[in-house]
């Protein structure tokens, strides 16, 4: 069964449509990875999935858990087991990233275990994302998932800015969360990632990849084959050769 | 129970509590004091009429020599009143780690409660004062009329906190003034816990070469609150230092928060961060941030914003599932948390403990 089912969905940002008319399956236990130029929706797409403010849905159907999701708060989704990590988290003053995580789960023990494994511990105690890095952010905002434990996991770029070592760390971080170990009918969690680099694939294997570019989704296709168009011939000249592709590889 | 039926939750609400150690205890009620006590070598607590009747240091080097008895109304109706408060002495030399706690209750309603208080720290001492404030019960009227001169001699740190938890009903109007002499530091603390009708409060301290004068405060102003409330800081000796920190929180009562740097001479250092939050659209957050420099060697600097919960953070923490009321909660307490460097644990949970009594209303 889908878990979540994205049907002609439109979604304006600041009175502009940036998302227009987008169709998107992600099966329970998938990991999906989504291509897209800079400025084509990727993120906004999330954020409208996750339900933040001041994305506005116009028109069409996100169905999560077979329910439509659209009208529910951005907490009510997060409890539904959405979970979102930011491509640019923001810093929140005051308030301690152990705070944060001792509020969302009843099970303290955990906390030090994982913040250990993301190479945080000594970050419990500073206020969330203040005077982090870049790559201790991304890393911050795994170690959140990895306490929420989302069904279906946002993951708006989540290597950027990551040195090699501590993406290898994320990404194990990310492969247990979405029990890789397992075979793929046995998983239950899903991911939605976006990637430019591509580097988190080489530790996380996608199922399917889709593109995205002006709001649109061109199609769908096997992540590698996808990834080596793009490298290729960018985006810009290869709008049909994916769609030629996509042709192909019938797998959406 | 304290004797006269006064309800010891009001006291230590406002941190006088006993069952801290403490190195000296004083409790007026009303206009009476109620209990004193001093536990330590080196550290005297005395009644101030006492202390004017048999100190002759007191009476002509000390009393309503800082504050100007004739500054207005309140501090003359204070000049002609008996003096009820205390006079606080440290010996030279002998540094403190338990505070001193003190509370103020109003119990009579409709009455004005005068206090005049006078501290003393010799060279190179060390001091912590809690220093309690609040009505008997919330419902009260009434007013309070408090006069505070401080003389930080050379080298001497005194941490002096301030917990108020007055009733809806009540004006407040103290008066203080600081003089701290060479390498002296002063660090003052200042909680709001519950709405009052109107304090209006504006400590001066006078910082002589290379001290340091730090004020600290947290509002929290429910509706029908008015707070009028500062802190200035003189930097009148080569190298002296300033900082002034408030938070203030708005949710429908209306803050006015004055304070002032003034550097004077070479090496002046001075920094102030004035924060406001406003949780709806009733109250007022009137920051009003000063600087003056007098000479080109000085170094004064100041943050001050005034504005609502970010709504990015708020839907961020919501991202992980708190509710709305579970994120803004988290956000006001951050904002509101301040570490005050160069006190006590002890003093720091105390302070803790009121912020969060005047966040939650459980008082
Ligand atoms: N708050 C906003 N106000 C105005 N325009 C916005 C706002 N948020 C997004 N946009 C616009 O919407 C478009 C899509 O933005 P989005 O962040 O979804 O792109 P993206 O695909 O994630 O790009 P990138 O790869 O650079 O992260 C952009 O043109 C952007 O400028
Ligand atoms: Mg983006």
């Amino acid at each position: 069964m889908a878990l979540l089912n994205i049907k002609d969905l439109h979604v304006n940002v600041a009175g502009k449509e940036i998302i227009r008319g987008i169709d998107l399956e992600i099966e329970e236990g998938r990991t999906a990875v989504i291509f897209g130029p800079n400025g084509s929706g990727k993120s906004t797409l999330m954020g409208a999935i996750a339900g933040l403010p001041g994305y506005d849905v116009t028109k069409g159907l996100i169905e999560y858990k077979g329910h439509d999701i659209k009208q529910l708060s951005t907490d009510d989704r997060a409890r539904l087991g959405i979970g979102l990590s930011y491509q640019y988290p923001p810093a929140v003053k005051g308030v301690r990233l152990r705070t944060l995580l001792e509020s969302m789960t009843s099970d303290r023990e955990i906390i030090p275990e994982y913040a250990d494994m993301l190479n945080l511990s000594g970050y419990l105690d500073r206020d969330i994302n203040v005077g982090f890095s870049g790559g201790e952010r991304k890393r911050s905002e795994v170690l959140q998932l990895m306490v929420q434990t989302p069904d279906l996991m946002l993951l708006d770029e989540p290597e950027s800015g990551v040195d090699i070592e501590n993406i290898s760390i994320i990404a194990n971080a990310l492969k247990s969360l979405l029990e890789k170990e397992k075979p793929i009918t046995k998983r239950t969690r899903s991911a939605l990632i976006i990637t430019h680099t591509g580097f988190i694939l080489d530790y996380l294997r996608a199922d399917v990849a889709h593109v995205i570019m002006n709001g649109r989704v061109l199609g769908c296709g096997s992540p590698s084959e996808i990834f080596e168009e793009i490298r290729l011939n960018g985006y810009s000249k290869c709008s049909n050769c994916f769609a030629e592709q996509f042709k192909e590889n019938n797998i959406c | 129970m304290l004797k006269n039926n006064i309800d010891s939750n009001r006291l230590e609400v406002v941190g006088y509590d006993p069952t801290i150690l403490s190195c000296g205890n004083f409790l007026v009620l009303d206009n009476d004091i109620a209990e004193i006590s001093c536990n330590i070598n080196g550290l005297h607590i005395y009644p101030l009429v006492k202390a004017l009747e048999h100190i002759q240091h007191v009476r002509d080097n000390l009393f309503f020599k800082l504050v100007d008895k004739d500054k207005n109304d309140y501090t003359r109706k204070a000049f002609e009143s008996d003096p009820v408060g205390y006079y606080i002495k440290v010996d030279p030399g002998i540094k403190l780690e338990e505070p001193v706690q003190a509370a103020f209750l109003l119990c009579t309603p409709d009455s004005t409660q005068i206090i005049h208080n006078i501290i003393e720290l010799g060279d190179n001492s060390q001091l912590n004062i809690v220093n309690g404030c609040t009505t008997a019960r919330h419902e009260n009227r009434g007013r309070h009329i408090g006069i505070t001169e401080i003389y930080l001699r050379k080298g001497s740190r005194l941490g002096y906190t301030m917990l108020h938890s007055w009733g809806a009903d009540v004006e407040v109007f103290p008066f203080g003034v600081t003089e701290v002499e060479e390498k002296g530091r002063f660090i003052s603390n200042y909680v709001g816990m519950t709405s009052v009708k109107k304090i209006v409060s504006y400590p001066v301290a006078y910082v002589k070469k290379q001290g340091s004068a730090r004020f600290y405060s947290v509002i929290y102003a429910r509706p029908e609150s008015n707070f009028d409330m500062g802190a200035k800081a003189v930097l009148e000796g080569d190298e002296a230092s300033g900082e002034i920190i408030s938070r203030v929180v708005s949710e429908g009562g209306n803050v006015t928060s004055r304070q002032m740097l003034d550097g004077r001479v070479s090496g002046s250092l001075g920094h102030m961060e004035c924060s406001g939050l406003m949780l709806n659209d009733h109250g007022v957050i009137h920051s009003i941030p000063e600087l003056r420099g007098a000479h080109p060697d000085i170094h004064l600097s100041h943050e001050a914003s005034v504005g609502r919960i970010s709504t990015e953070e708020l839907s961020y923490l919501m991202t992980r599932g708190l509710s709305e009321e579970q994120a803004r909660a988290l956000i006001i307490r951050g904002f509101l948390d301040i570490k005050i460097e160069g006190i006590p644990a002890k003093v720091q949970q105390l302070i803790d403990d009121a912020i969060e009594r005047s966040i939650s209303g459980t008082i």
